[in-house]
């Protein structure tokens, strides 16, 4: 018991010296971007972007107006992201967290309403009616005790929150920055698929010719026409590809109607001088990343919360506040005082509450441990892929579209010289635009490598295996 | 040095080679000095300065080999060696020969000389020379393994024997043959008669070329040694038309031709203008009953021809094999053959993916020799030669027996191109052409057939018209 005298009394005092920080302070309040700052502010560093919340009218047309310039020419992958963070309604919705997380923190610092309570009683006596009645408004002591800490807390979570939703721009930035590749190299093999129908027809057609003036037999033409109906099937198949990845990027744009017309540039972007050197990759993604930051806060949340726990285990109310009391005749006259109230823990020691607290602040430590452990392994693996990838695709620039173009130069001179024939020279043209599908699949794998970096570096990517090219299978 | 320099006399444009490395000086200082040949042009006839007298062959794009008496044996010194042959302007191979050229040089004897080769191998193997048709002692005949040891690398060996019977022969090696002759490893040798022999008459231009073949892709140097039958250079001396010199005589000589055949398959030589007749094979002089009039002469794989005919008519006349195929140059074995097909809309469709494309066959060949478009490097082209009408489109086993009244005895220069007596070219034409009258009758049938034709497959030949597409 005397245990809780001695809280009771350092309670008391730090109650009226809390109620006194209240009273000065005044109430929390919204704030004028509503947490969107540090939003936006990551989008100006991290992405050299702008990002709107859209929450009037004006805003709305803000955007629209920003929207239709960027579709007015053919999308760069820089347009296409920005695009994305203006347009893209799920970020919006992602930034009504923020509106919600705000709501909770400015709720967690304001005073809780105080409580009346009123008893009155009345019996018939020997001298006329007797009352009895008392009256209190009591306030939770308890909760200016811990306001500072649980609006810390709520504080912390506000943060998250704005961490969070940064993290979901910074993903769909990404996202679209990958869609974008995928879906203008798909357009790119469309055009090459389209070159190798056109061989394939060509070398059908000729074949057709030769049989009808009896040069080939049907089992010639019948070749020839195969080639040509596989080639038919390639071309389809990536268009089907194409549109896939079109649509998919339409989708992350936020785009319907006549704004899916948008266009594509002709190419994908070349490959640069040479890749990022990042030695230090790992120690960047420790200080950059927004997850590692996040579960690190959390981590600390949980902690203070532990913290609190305990101090508040036996407590789980203390309430204060005047009272009056009236006893006998309605005309004895009110006596004031005043009423403290607390709940004895007789049956709940806390001991659950603590526990449970530890049990979520150990769970957090793990997943803070963990959360690091897989930051760094993803920023290497993300490293190691946009480096290979840059040398694959370097590979095809540099070593295999050269010597495939030195293979269809002398095969060009050995139809000059009659060493070979035209249909020989058309399987080579079919074979040579494989391998330009091949290249741009390469170039195309390096930028999405490009992209998952950055992101490793900043929130926790969605690595991609390693694709395989399509065109390569189809190349003969 | 003197003796070096008389030895050397004579033989057109010489120059010593150097020893290699492998083959000891003090060694060769006994040894009559090699004598390389660096030029693939026809050399004039070594006339003998010493020896016995006899009347000198030309060897078409090439030599004879010099030699040294000692003791009145008559040395020469063959040097087995790669080499590279210059086959046309503009084609060289890596080929493996004699004394700087393949064909090697040819040897040139008389009836009784006694003879001493020495064979130095500057191969990367072993090799051996056999003289194919002499008569000699069974270990001079040169088969490794079965009568001598194999020359190795670095090695130098000595055949000698008496050259006892006068003729046409060859010389090639008898280890690892298959590499060797694929890779130019042959030469001639021929035996004068001592004196006036009743079979062989005296002749005043007498020419020998070796036929042999080789396969080396369009764009490379080495023959393929594996090829057996596919090859794609058909050549008299390791040399293809226009590279091949023409045999240049005055009207009325008296001309004989031996020919040896290298290469695995037959080549029927056919000359323009004249008849001839086989005077001799690798077996010797053919009997004057057994002679007849032709003007192609069959010569079988490994065999010997010594045709001869009097040059008579004036002109340039075509002299070749007359398998056509071997009087083209490389050329694809697997292109289809393009005639009549109609390329309209096809073309253009091609062209957008095969910027350079063209098309060609759609009308025959010909067009090959018309079209001067870059081919791979060091490709002769398929046909060509140019001659005072236009293009010849020859390649491979082609050249001309060119005869003029002016050619001065003993002088083998290119007197340049005919010039027709007036009236005496084939010309055009201009006449009206009567509708032929075709054959109406259906004939009658050998055996009437078990089922009924089918109907028969409507082809479409195109006619030769305007040829715009391209
Ligand atoms: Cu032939």
């Amino acid at each position: 018991m005397s245990a809780v005298h001695s809280t009771l009394r350092s309670t008391r005092s730090l109650a009226i010296s809390g109620l006194a920080v209240v009273l000065l302070a005044g109430c929390a309040s919204f704030s004028q971007d509503g947490g969107f700052n540090s939003v936006a502010t990551t989008a100006r560093e991290r992405l050299k972007k702008e990002v709107m919340w859209s929450r009037s009218d004006a805003d709305q047309d803000t955007i629209a107006q920003r929207v239709a310039e960027l579709l007015s020419k053919p999308l760069s992958v820089d347009a296409a992201v920005q695009l994305a963070l203006l347009n893209n309604r799920g970020l919006q919705a992602a930034f009504a967290d923020l509106a919600i997380s705000e709501s909770d923190l400015v709720q967690a610092g304001r005073l809780p309403n105080p409580r009346f309570a009123m008893l009155r009683g009345s019996q018939s006596g020997p001298d006329g009616r007797e009352y009895s009645i008392e009256q209190a408004i009591t306030f939770n002591l308890f909760s200016l005790v811990t306001m500072p800490q649980v609006s810390a807390i709520e504080r912390r979570r506000f943060e998250q929150t704005q961490r969070m939703v940064s993290l979901e721009m910074l993903r769909l930035a990404s996202e679209t920055r990958k869609t974008y590749y995928t879906a203008l190299a798909a357009e790119q093999s469309v055009r090459y698929a389209l070159q190798v129908r056109r061989a394939a027809e060509a070398s059908a057609e000729l074949a057709r010719r030769m049989a009808q003036v009896g040069n080939f037999n049907k089992l010639q033409q019948a070749r020839e026409q195969g080639f040509y109906a596989d080639a038919a099937l390639g071309s389809a198949r990536a268009e089907q590809a194409s549109v896939a990845s079109r649509e998919q990027l339409t989708r992350l744009l936020g785009l319907w109607g006549q704004q899916a017309q948008f266009t594509l540039p002709e190419r994908l972007p070349d490959l640069p001088q040479a890749p990022n050197e990042l030695p230090n990759v790992e120690q960047m993604a420790m200080t950059q990343r927004l997850d590692v930051q996040a579960i690190r806060l959390q981590t600390e949340a949980l902690a203070n919360n532990l913290g609190l726990t305990k101090t508040t285990r036996f407590i789980n109310v203390l309430e204060f506040g005047p009272t009056r009391m009236l006893e006998g005749k309605a005309d004895a006259g009110y006596k004031k005082g005043y009423e403290v109230s607390f709940e004895l823990p007789l049956f709940d020691w806390g001991t659950a509450k603590v526990a449970k607290a530890e049990a979520l602040y150990m769970q957090s430590l793990n997943i803070a441990a963990q959360t690091a452990i897989n930051a760094r392994s993803e920023v290497r693996e993300a490293y190691q892929g946009y480096r290979s990838s840059y040398d694959i695709a370097r590979h095809y620039r540099d070593e295999i579209m050269p010597i495939k173009n030195r293979i269809s130069e002398e095969n060009q001179l050995r139809y000059n010289g009659m060493l070979i024939g035209v249909f020989d020279l058309l399987a080579d043209a079919r074979a040579q635009v494989a391998s330009v599908n091949s290249t741009i699949e390469a170039l195309r794998d390096f930028w999405i490598a490009e992209a998952d970096l950055e992101m490793a570096l900043i929130g926790k990517p969605k690595l991609n295996p390693p694709t395989r090219s399509m065109a390569a299978s189809n190349a003969d | 040095m003197q003796s070096r320099r008389h030895f050397l006399r004579g033989a057109g444009t010489l120059t010593a080679a150097v020893a290699a490395a492998t083959v000891s000086k003090v060694a060769m200082a006994a040894l009559p000095e090699p004598v390389s040949q660096a030029s693939p042009n026809t050399m004039p006839p070594l006339l003998p300065r010493t020896g016995r007298p006899y009347n000198p062959v030309v060897t078409l794009n090439g030599w004879t080999l010099p030699w040294r008496m000692n003791n009145g044996v008559k040395e020469f010194h063959l040097v087995a060696e790669p080499v590279e042959r210059e086959m046309a302007p503009g084609f060289k191979a890596h080929l493996w020969g004699y004394n700087g050229q393949s064909p090697g040089p040819t040897i040139e004897v008389v009836e009784g000389d006694r003879v001493r080769v020495f064979v130095t191998n500057r191969l990367p193997e072993h090799t051996s020379v056999h003289w194919h048709g002499q008569r000699l002692p069974n270990g001079m005949d040169g088969v490794s393994g079965l009568t001598q040891k194999s020359i190795q690398p670095g090695k130098t060996y000595v055949y000698e024997f008496v050259a006892r019977r006068p003729g046409t022969f060859m010389y090639h090696p008898h280890a690892d043959e298959m590499t060797q002759m694929a890779m130019g490893m042959m030469g001639f040798w021929v035996t004068h008669p001592k004196t006036r022999h009743p079979l062989i008459e005296e002749v005043d231009r007498d020419f020998c070329f070796l036929l042999n073949a080789y396969d080396i892709d369009p764009g490379s140097y080495t023959p393929k040694i594996m090829t057996m039958l596919d090859f794609n250079l058909w050549s008299w001396n390791s040399r293809i038309f226009p590279g091949i010199d023409t045999l240049n005589v005055r009207q009325n000589d008296k001309v004989r031709i031996r020919v040896g055949n290298l290469t695995m398959t037959n080549h029927p030589i056919h000359l323009h203008g004249h008849e001839f007749t086989v005077t001799g094979t690798d077996g010797g002089p053919t009997p004057t009953g057994s002679r007849w009039p032709e003007v192609t002469a069959d010569i079988g794989v490994g065999q010997m021809r010594q045709i001869e005919f009097l040059a008579d008519e004036e002109g340039d006349w075509a002299i070749h094999c007359h398998k056509s195929h071997h009087t083209m140059n490389a050329m694809g074995h697997e292109v289809p053959t393009m005639i009549g097909v109609d390329h309209r809309g096809i073309a253009k469709q091609i062209t957008q993916l095969v910027p350079d494309y063209m098309v060609m066959g759609e009308r025959g060949m010909a067009d090959m020799g018309e079209m001067e478009m870059p081919i791979p490097d060091n490709t002769a082209r398929m046909m060509t030669g140019q001659g005072p009408f236009g293009g010849v489109e020859m390649g491979g086993m082609f050249s001309v027996l060119k005869v003029r009244k002016n050619q001065k005895p003993g002088d083998y220069k290119d007197p340049g191109w005919f010039k027709h007596p007036q009236g005496t070219v084939a010309f055009e034409y201009n006449g009206a052409l009567a509708k032929p009258a075709r054959f109406q009758s259906k004939g009658g049938q050998t055996m009437p057939r078990a089922q009924p034709d089918s109907p028969p497959v409507e082809v479409k030949v195109r006619k030769p018209v305007g040829h715009a597409d391209h």
